[in-house]
């Protein structure tokens, strides 16, 4: 009897001893994201910088011992589908995700057109979406309660660029009457939401507008407009097109010797058009939503350029991080800091820890207004010099001064 | 006269698919059966099955041009498109203003009541069908006088046009689209209200066209398609059938984009209204596959193509465009005419096809 009692005893100690040491060491529970987005089609080439931010940070949050909920841990998984680039297709997948997949927490698809099918269903099921890559204004006033976005919205996107030129026409001694703008933008949700904005700045500034056309749907040519450009010789030439679009102008500027002294474009890092164009990209503006060199840190990446050093470390074929990568890897940073917060896996709880977000980050600062998107971070505006992207406006941020006219190579 | 005769003894074309036979009321309803059963079943699998009809409905309306009138339409998704416009418009427009809600910048945000929201659905989608027919009216005017290749490349013009025309149209949002009004009850419950009505216009379409090939009208359509000279000069009053024809295609395909568009949440010209290179020839591919001029051929076709789709999409990621082309390249070489065309020529009686024998056969030759 003793005999037992004593291997008895022993045999409670080891299981003690187990069961103490497992649940240091215990491997947190999977928590599944889930993602569609464009893997193939024409916004595959930022679906694929977005994915990588997604995975980079859920690596990250993962590393750092997974998200603490009471006395759990858990791991962040992102499931993904390919959406092919297509608002039809968003629907289908997302109703797949929570119905057959299961997923309750939702990171966003690649461009607004996406986004805004996405947050119907989203608001369809009460299940909250942080968002990374949606920057349309017409995401933000439709009363939408479950969808949070971290980036500033797209009107501001080639607004500075406008009162840039505005500005040195004056400095210049010439009326910013006499300012001859040529705009060409994708006929696209997010596209459509900056033109409005340059728009606006343009009235605000009264610059006057020569070119305003649309790229073809699949972006691969826009020789017609910039044959324009070479007849109207407009001071500045704005040009919205996700990254095909940016690739295909910064080819064809190249091809066709544009020599406007003024040019901006969206997307130039995610379209590595330094990388594809060499010098003759020099000169470019590039509005971003993020840069490396700006003085943001937070908790889990620390700067904004130890993220930049650790995604090329971790991705190869990056001579630049585009911010879509940035801004992907913070709508994962906000999740786990909403759950962190919220101490619940219940999605009613987060939504509200998430309408409450107030962090900063390597991305900047993020918090929301109540239409969700996030109102704490400036965007600003690079200029491409010597191949290297630096930042020339707002001023508070500016490092180097603007080259005007720019070099034509 | 004789040699005529001899000739339509061996085609397989006759007038069997204009009555009912003891299959035809197994098949319908195996699909009726599975139609209600399918969702309480799978629930989660809902919209999948939803989206099926939606390609049954496709497939069905291509075949009363392509299959049953020899008119190859590749730009019926315009009716798609444009009944998704109509219905959305109206959905929106019976409450407040199209112009102010659809705008990016600005647009305040307008919250549908219940009541708002399914009065709008119900008068939107019979605006979407109207409206649909009535362009069918009109475009039919103008392309009625291509034939062949001519016809098949106009109407593909006036899908890819109206969807460029529709992105530069500002009022509806141009190419930022139009979010749909939110539905007013819980996720499971839309869905199951859509499938309901994505189940009911399939089955709509399906009766009808089954009623619409038995009457006169269906042996004039295919008159047209056999010998349109001779049909015109039999006194067929050609013109007149092709419009009501295509009409009568719109008119569902009209609903089926009403539908679509409030299922996806949000609508936009060029991916989600007018997707001529997806949908747009999906139908053609399904109703081939099933094999046109058939009353099941569609509908097999759709329902074999859409499950095909759906696994290599899930499972084969990646190599789904490759998979559907391999389908649609074996299906056009090997099997013109579709798995219900090979099957109604193997195995004429399952259709009620009689085939007579030869007067002149084995049975006289014995005497």
């Amino acid at each position: 009897m003793r005999h037992f009692t004593k291997w008895s005893l022993a045999a409670v100690a080891t299981a003690a001893m187990m069961g103490t040491s497992s649940l240091a060491y215990a491997a947190c529970e999977d928590l599944t994201l889930g993602s569609a987005i464009s893997f193939t089609g024409k916004y595959s080439t930022n679906g694929i910088h977005a994915k990588n931010g997604y995975d980079l940070a859920a690596k990250k949050i993962n590393e750092m011992g997974g998200v603490k909920v009471g006395d759990k841990c858990y791991n962040f998984k992102i499931k993904y589908y390919d959406d092919e680039s297509t608002p039809a297709r968003t629907a289908q997948l997302l109703e797949r995700l929570i119905k057959q997949d299961g997923v309750k927490y939702f990171l966003g698809p690649y461009s607004s057109a996406t986004t805004k099918a996405a947050a119907p269903i989203m608001e369809k099921y009460k299940i909250p979406m942080v968002e990374a890559e949606g920057a349309s204004r017409s995401l933000f006033n439709k009363g939408y309660k479950y969808l949070f976005a971290v980036l500033s919205t797209s009107e501001q996107y080639l607004a500075s660029s406008v009162a840039l030129a505005a500005e040195i026409a004056k400095k210049n001694g010439k009326k910013p009457g006499d300012v001859k703008v040529a705009m060409a933008f994708e006929n696209d949700p997010f596209s459509l939401d900056v033109r409005a904005g340059v728009l606006d700045d343009v009235k605000k500034h009264g610059l006057k507008v020569v070119i305003d056309d649309k790229l073809p749907r699949d972006l691969s040519d826009m020789s017609a407009t910039l044959t324009k450009v070479k007849a109207l010789k407009p001071d500045l030439l704005l040009i919205s097109g996700h990254s095909k679009g940016a690739a295909t102008a910064g080819r064809q500027i190249k091809e066709l010797k544009i020599d406007t002294p003024m040019i901006a474009l969206t997307h130039c890092e995610a379209a590595k058009v330094t990388v594809k164009y060499g010098d003759s990209a020099n000169g470019l503006l590039c509005p971003t939503q993020w840069a490396e060199t700006l003085s943001y840190k937070g908790a889990a990446f620390g700067s904004a350029a130890d993220y930049d050093k650790l995604f090329k470390a971790s991705f190869d074929g990056y001579k630049n991080v585009p911010y879509q990568s940035a801004q992907a890897s913070a709508a994962v940073l906000v999740w786990a800091d909403a759950i962190k917060r919220a101490q619940s896996l219940d999605t009613e709880k987060i939504r509200d820890a998430l309408s409450k977000t107030d962090l900063k980050t390597f991305y900047g600062s993020i918090k929301f207004s109540a239409a969700g998107n996030n109102i704490a971070k400036p965007m600003v505006l690079r200029q491409i010099q010597d191949g290297k992207y630096n930042v020339v406006a707002p001023s508070e941020w500016a490092s180097h001064k603007i080259d005007f006219p720019r070099k034509a190579q | 006269m004789t040699i005529v005769a001899n000739e339509r003894a061996d085609t397989v074309e006759p007038t069997a698919r204009r009555m009912i036979t003891p299959n035809d009321l197994i098949m319908f309803g195996a699909i009726v059966l599975f139609g209600i059963v399918g969702p309480l079943l799978f629930p989660n699998y809902t919209f999948q099955i939803a989206v099926l009809w939606l390609m049954v409905l496709f497939a069905q309306t291509w075949d009363v041009m392509g299959g049953q009138m020899g008119y190859n339409s590749l730009g019926n998704i315009f009716f798609f498109g444009a009944g998704m416009y109509i219905c959305t418009v109206t959905q929106i427009g019976l409450f407040t203003d199209v112009g102010l809600y659809t705008s990016s910048s600005d647009g305040g945000s307008f919250l549908f009541t219940p009541d708002q929201y399914y009065i709008g659905v119900a008068v939107g989608l019979l605006f979407a069908a109207i409206g649909s027919s009535l362009l069918a009216v009109a475009l039919g005017w103008i392309v009625f006088g291509l034939r062949g290749p001519y016809f098949a490349i106009g109407t593909l013009g006036i899908a890819l046009g109206a969807g460029e025309l529709v992105g530069a149209w500002e009022w509806v949002g141009g190419g930022g689209g139009i979010p749909i009004p939110v539905y007013p009850g819980s996720g499971d419950g839309k869905s199951f209200f859509y499938y309901c009505l994505c189940f009911g216009a399939a089955m709509a379409t399906f009766v009808f066209l089954k009623w619409l090939y038995s009457t006169r009208f269906g042996l004039a359509i295919n008159a047209i398609r056999d010998d349109e000279e001779k049909a015109e000069a039999m006194g067929v009053h050609t013109m007149r059938h092709k419009t009501v024809a295509w009409a009568i295609s719109a008119f569902f395909l009209g609903i089926s984009g009403g539908l679509f568009g409030n299922m996806t949440g949000f609508i936009e010209p060029l991916e989600v209204a007018f997707p001529a290179p997806t949908f747009g020839l999906f139908m053609v591919a399904m109703a081939l596959l099933g094999g046109k001029g058939t009353i099941w051929g569609p509908v097999i076709g759709a329902i074999l193509f859409h499950i095909v789709k759906e696994a290599t999409w899930t499972y084969f990621l990646g190599w789904q465009w490759v998979a559907l082309g391999v389908i649609i390249i074996v299906n056009i070489v090997f099997f013109q005419q579709g798995i219900v065309g090979w099957l109604q020529e193997k195995y004429p009686a399952w259709f009620g096809i009689e085939v007579e024998e030869r007067p002149s056969g084995v049975k006289g030759a014995a005497e």
